[in-house]
């Protein structure tokens, strides 16, 4: 049977393309933002997880985000760490965030640092760090085009690759972390964390508390769990960013349809005039025009999802160090909200429409 | 529900009286009128007598200001405005004089949805419809049924009208002008059918017309001025072609 719905929609294709295009705009904000965000953020927290401490140290009013701190810890609280009863290995880490390739670069204390779980796994080249030497991950070296003896210059210095390291590692470059403090006018005693292995057997809660009461006011993150991380990282905003980004992309999906369904019933003012004069119920008007909006939204919402996903591919492509999160999940919950939004915009057109008076209706030119 | 005395509509001293700022203009006045079961009637009257509102009213689109509309019994006046809502589904079909079929629907699609609004949206109408086909057949639309109301003429976008008023079985049809945007030919048609369905299937039909010749097709005539009832003549005193000078 030809349906009403379906035919209104064909009936009107620039109405219907405008829409669906600006619902799918809604979604691909949603998804590749939102992706962007999430996946930067998994990123940076699994790499931090990476290096396989239980706790990490930092200065007071620290947030997750180390590397954009100045580095304010003195490095010699690492012996005051290891003091602590149940700590088996800490290594200081002076972290910069690399804007130029966008990424993290760690200073790393080598001895220390490969007494942790999260060590250096190196696949190519010589397993030490010093001088003028950087370690930088295979993604990175495919991504830069480097091998083992090649110079490559990081944050306006000269480097040499001394290793290539598999991914997965905390950062993708790695530099001796004298030199690194040196060439970045770090003073000589400050570093950015301090991250904390536990022994095996000990009583985590203990060592956390036992850190905690030595180290009163300063930053004592669990590092063992992501959601531990994320739940007691401070992250000013960046939740209210993600709310933000979600309800923005709702409301465009919103605005859109209330305006395209608020237009169209008034086109339609006489048809709605001559279904109630047939006997259509409110509920039935109202049902046409929510369906109407729910196909609109639902084509926009799977455009949408389409081309986030090219998006995702072509910007993981473009930039091998960028990740975009975009889970199955994800792509439910935009398709909800997507049609949750359209069908919310078409409840106002709809009521309006149900509420027509018929006489005038049929009499509208 | 019928009424004990076989009337598919009574109506008792309806008013109907629109506020125009702080004047009330009367455009019902007191009407009684009474349609038989199967009865075929055509009221006549200048432009602005009260015709198409009381046929509004009749149909339960308008709700009257005063008295009552008994339709099959039941007082339409009286209903919300969701049960004169049902009451339309149930037992009033209309034909409109511009024609008013659904534009982006085919002849057979307008059709379809008459029957799926009868059938309170879920389109099973377990059999009790007659086939469309037929309905095409009788009307003379065969071939036309994938046809859009701008691709067919008025007498067959008028016929298509009639064919998705009476598909549901509606004990009444209510026709507004039906002929008033056809040529000679096409209304005689119009006109004809309607006859027919009225002598067939038995259905009441309230015709409102400005056109004598359309009128003198009803069983009975009723003629109308300043929103009253004249009641029925034989000679009438509304002229159409002196309808300018009223």
């Amino acid at each position: 049977m030809e349906n009403l719905v379906t035919a209104n929609i064909k009936s009107r294709p620039t109405r219907t393309f405008i829409s669906i295009l600006a619902v799918a705009l809604g979604v691909i904000l949603m998804l590749v933002v939102g992706g962007i965000v999430k996946g930067t953020l998994d990123d940076y927290l699994g790499r931090t997880m990476a290096v396989g401490s239980d706790f990490i140290l930092q200065p007071p009013g620290s947030s997750v985000f180390y590397a954009l701190s100045d580095p304010g810890l003195n490095e010699k609280y690492a012996d005051l760490v290891r003091e602590v009863p149940g700590v088996v290995a800490v290594t200081p880490v002076l972290a910069k965030f690399n804007s130029k390739q966008f990424g993290l670069v760690f200073g790393i204390d080598w001895d220390t640092y490969n007494q942790f779980p999260g060590r250096l796994d190196i696949i190519k080249g010589n397993p030490s760090l010093q001088g003028d030497e950087v370690i930088v991950d295979q993604m990175y070296a495919d991504a830069n085009k480097l091998d083992v003896g090649m110079k490559t210059e990081i944050m306006n210095y000269e480097y040499t690759v001394a290793a290539i390291c598999r991914p997965g590692a905390a950062v993708r470059v790695f530099l001796p972390l004298e030199t690194f403090k040196e060439r970045t006018g770090t003073p000589p005693d400050k570093v950015t964390i301090l991250f904390i292995k536990a022994a095996d057997g000990a009583d985590r809660e203990k060592v956390f508390a036992a850190l905690q009461e030595k180290f009163q006011g300063f930053s004592l993150l669990r590092a063992s769990d992501q959601n531990l991380l994320l739940a007691e990282a401070k992250m000013p905003g960046l939740n209210e960013f993600r709310v933000l980004i979600v309800v923005v992309s709702m409301l465009l999906a919103f605005m859109i349809i209330l305006l395209a369904m608020y237009t169209t019933i008034f086109e339609r003012t006489r048809e709605i005039g001559i279904l109630k004069s047939l006997g259509a119920s409110q509920r039935f008007i109202v049902g046409m025009i929510l369906k109407e909006s729910a196909m609109i939204c639902g084509l926009g919402v799977i455009l949408g999802i389409v081309v986030s996903e090219v998006v995702r591919v072509a910007v993981v492509a473009k930039f091998p160090t960028l990740q975009v999160s975009m889970t199955t999940a994800d792509l439910g919950k935009g398709f909800v909200l997507g049609v949750l939004a359209g069908v919310l915009g078409a409840l106002y057109p709809a009521y309006k429409a149900a509420r027509m008076d018929p006489v005038k209706a049929l009499s509208y030119e | 529900m019928e009424t004990p005395f076989g009337n598919a509509i009574e109506t008792v001293n309806l008013s109907m009286t629109y506020r125009s700022g702080k004047v009330d203009v009367p455009a019902v006045d007191d009407v009684n009128l009474t349609v038989k079961n199967g009865e075929f009637i055509a009221i006549m009257g200048p432009s602005g007598c009260g015709k198409t509102t009381l046929l509004h009213m009749l149909g339960g689109l308008l709700r009257p200001t005063g008295g009552k509309i008994l339709v099959d019994g039941i007082d339409i006046a009286s209903l919300s405005d969701a049960e004169r809502t049902a009451v339309r589904r149930k037992k009033i079909g209309y034909v409109f004089q511009r024609f008013n079929l659904l534009p982006t629907l085919t002849a057979r699609g307008n059709i379809e949805l008459a029957k799926r609004i009868h059938g309170n949206g879920n389109g099973s109408g377990g059999g009790k419809y007659p086939d469309v086909s037929q309905i095409f057949e009788m009307l003379s639309l065969s071939g036309k049924e994938d046809f859009r109301p701008l691709e067919m003429s008025g007498g067959e976008q008028q016929r298509v009208a009639i064919a998705r008023a009476v598909i549901n079985r509606p004990s009444i049809i209510l026709a507004d002008e039906p002929t008033g945007s056809l040529d000679s030919r096409n209304a005689r048609t119009v006109l004809e059918m309607l006859r027919n369905l009225n002598e067939k299937l038995g259905q009441s039909i309230v015709m409102i017309t400005h056109d004598a010749d359309a009128a003198s097709t009803a069983d009975r005539v009723i003629e109308m001025r300043d929103g009253r009832m004249l009641g029925p003549k034989s000679q009438f005193s509304f002229k159409p072609e002196l309808e300018r000078f009223y």
